[in-house]
C-alpha cells in the first residue's frame, strides 16, 4: 500500500544492480562482438547502453520528483503503491501468456528457413511491444 | 464496487494529491479509486475509512 519505503535501501540495491548490469553488458558485448555475426556485439552494447541511461533517468525522477513519476517508473523501480504493483503484475501476466505462441511461431519460422538473427530480433521487439501495450492499456483501465 | 471517497474528500476540502500523501499512495491511485476503476486492498480501504472517520462499509458498497 505504501510508497513510503526507505529510499536508502533502494539506492544501494539500484547501484549494485547497475554495476552488475554494466559489467555483464561489457562482458557479453565483447563475447558477442568476437564470436557473433556482423556488428551484433556493438549493437547489443549500444542498445543496452541506451536502456541503462533510460533506467538512470527513471531512477532520478523517482528519487527527485516522486510526485510526478509515472506508474511505469514507480512500478519498475519497486517504489510504487499497491495499484502500481497490480498494473505491473497484470501486464507481465499478459506478456507471459503471449510469449508462448509468439515463441512457437518464431520456432516454426526458423524451422521453415527464416534467418535466425532476424527471427530473434523480431521476437524480442514483439515481446517489448506486447509488454508496453499491455502495461499502457491496463494502466489506463485500472 | 462503488465508493464515496470523492464526496468525502471534497467535503474535507482535500485535493487528490493531499489525500494521496496522507495515505502514502500516488495521486493516480486515489483518482482510480474514486472513479471505481481500481478497488483498493483491505488495508488501504481501512486507511481511507480511518482518514474520514467512517467504517469501510459506509464508504465502499456494492450497488
Amino acid at each position: 500500500m505504501s510508497t513510503d519505503r526507505p529510499l536508502g535501501a533502494h539506492r544501494v540495491a539500484a547501484t549494485v544492480i547497475y554495476l552488475a548490469a554494466v559489467a555483464l553488458i561489457v562482458v557479453v558485448g565483447l563475447l558477442v562482438q568476437e564470436h557473433g555475426p556482423g556488428n551484433m556485439g556493438r549493437g547489443m552494447v549500444q542498445g543496452a547502453g541506451v536502456g541503462l541511461v533510460g533506467g538512470l533517468f527513471v531512477l532520478w525522477r523517482v528519487t527527485r520528483r516522486p510526485a510526478s513519476a509515472t506508474t511505469f517508473e514507480r512500478s519498475w523501480t519497486q517504489t510504487g503503491d499497491e495499484r502500481d504493483d497490480a498494473v505491473l503484475t497484470r501486464a507481465l501476466a499478459v506478456l507471459g501468456l503471449v510469449t508462448f505462441p509468439v515463441t512457437a511461431a518464431a520456432t516454426i519460422a526458423v524451422a521453415l528457413g527464416s534467418p535466425v538473427e532476424m527471427v530473434l530480433a523480431l521476437l524480442l521487439m514483439t515481446q517489448f511491444a506486447v509488454g508496453a501495450v499491455a502495461f499502457a492499456v491496463i494502466n489506463r483501465r485500472s | 464496487m462503488k465508493n464515496d471517497v470523492r464526496e468525502l474528500r471534497l467535503a474535507a476540502g482535500l485535493s487528490q494529491r493531499e489525500l494521496a500523501e496522507a495515505l502514502a499512495v500516488s495521486r493516480q491511485t486515489v483518482n482510480s479509486i474514486e472513479t471505481g476503476r481500481y478497488d483498493p486492498s483491505l488495508p488501504l480501504a481501512i486507511a481511507i475509512a480511518r482518514r474520514f472517520q467512517r467504517s469501510v462499509e459506509e464508504i465502499f458498497h456494492v450497488d
